[in-house]
């Protein structure tokens, strides 16, 4: 046999079984999905004078997460509006019509970071845009990230302004009654897709 | 007039407490006659702040009213009453005053039973007495107007006793609760 047919050989069977991604970027990425029974994503506003919690009881997170190159991450969250929570039915029918969120024309809100910034152990930031309505504004999300085997841990919290987003037409523009800054706070568990560790894009 | 009460008079601090709560009660009824036939909107989140502003204030006030008469004489009632008409006297007078603490409590407990959690004028934002909750709010709801309703009831006996004392009595009993009138 020709000693080198045995040496093209050997290289093409190599370049098949190496992902070929691999050698352009170093970065381990690791993608997670939601595990929405152990997960809340809650918003506290001022309403005459007194802060009150709600939540969305239905959301999705997909986090592609690479430790050694954080830049390369990327992070997408979106929120089915109309699964607000605010304990009144009452209130909840209102933020879902046409003045506040209006969740028959924008019935999802987004938020998709495409890097993260590490600020400190654990700590990250997500760098993005985040939509609600038809609104598209430029975010940064701090947040708190812990990796173990079988999950990621996410929390954090970020302070918008509903009005920048239109979430207040015609009466709900004022703020004399309905505060104009809504904190967004987060507690994720996250689950690594089985299989999937690993470059793959 | 002096500040304090004698047996015989109300003083000037009890006068001040007992009308200043007489005019925020009569507060309470407009707000809330108000806000009930309004939308969820701007306004209906305006008035009913506003009455809890004012239902914060007279369960304060109805605090200060009760450590004020333990620690000052309260004027006796008429030895002309029969007895029946003492009982009806401490009854009407013990329902009032219950009143005026169970009444800003079940509005309290009914806002945080609906997660509207209660600010005094915007200043101080109360905690929360209950979890939220339809069925407490239901239930509070129902028991802040049966309440509101023994409150009309207890203040018509309370009116009706005081021009009785004033009118057909001819005694002191209602001037003695009233500023700038003299009492012998």
């Amino acid at each position: 046999m020709n000693p080198l047919r045995g040496w093209i050989r050997l290289a093409a069977l190599i370049a098949l079984l190496a992902p070929a991604s691999l050698w352009s970027s170093p970065a381990s990425h690791t993608r997670y999905s939601l595990d929405p029974a152990a997960s809340s994503l809650e918003f506290t506003f001022l309403q005459a004078g007194a802060r009150s919690k709600g939540r969305f009881r239905k959301f999705d997170v997909k986090l592609d997460f690479a430790a050694d190159a954080p830049e390369t991450s990327r992070l997408e969250v979106i929120v089915d509006v109309a699964s607000l929570d605010t304990s009144d039915a009452e209130r909840d029918g209102v933020l879902r019509g046409p003045d506040l969120f209006d969740v028959a024309r924008f019935p999802q809100a987004r938020f998709v970071a495409d890097r993260l910034v590490r600020v400190a152990e654990n700590r990250y930031e997500a760098v993005g845009v985040l939509t609600i309505r038809d609104v598209e504004r430029q975010l940064r999300v701090p947040f708190e990230l812990r990796t173990a085997a079988s999950e990621a841990r996410m929390t954090g919290e970020v302070t918008i302004q509903r009005l920048a987003f239109g979430v207040g037409q015609r009466e709900w523009r004022s703020t004399e009654w309905v505060g104009d800054d809504v904190t967004v706070s987060f507690a994720l568990r996250l689950l690594p897709a089985a299989g999937r560790a690993g470059q793959d894009e | 007039m002096k500040l304090r009460n004698t047996t015989a008079r109300w003083g000037a601090v009890s006068q001040l407490l007992h009308w200043v709560i007489v005019a925020l009660i009569i507060t309470q009824f407009v707000l809330a006659s108000i806000a009930e036939d309004l939308p969820l909107g701007m306004e209906k989140l305006a008035t009913i702040a506003r009455h809890k502003s004012v239902g914060i204030t007279i369960l304060a006030l109805a605090v200060v009213r009760l450590v004020w008469r333990w620690v000052n004489p309260t004027p006796e009632l008429p030895g002309t009453l029969k007895p029946y008409e003492r009982v009806l006297a401490r009854v009407t007078h013990g329902t009032l005053y219950a009143l005026l603490f169970a009444m800003p409590l079940s509005g309290w407990m009914m806002s945080s039973a609906r997660n509207f959690p209660v600010s005094w004028f915007n200043l101080v934002q109360l905690p929360d007495l209950v979890p939220p909750s339809q069925t407490l709010y239901e239930i509070m709801h129902e028991t802040h107007e049966i309440l509101a309703t023994v409150l009309v009831v207890a203040v018509a006996l309370h009116v009706l006793a005081a021009l009785k004392h004033h009118f057909i009595l001819r005694d002191d009993v209602l001037r003695r609760m009233l500023p700038f009138t003299r009492t012998d």
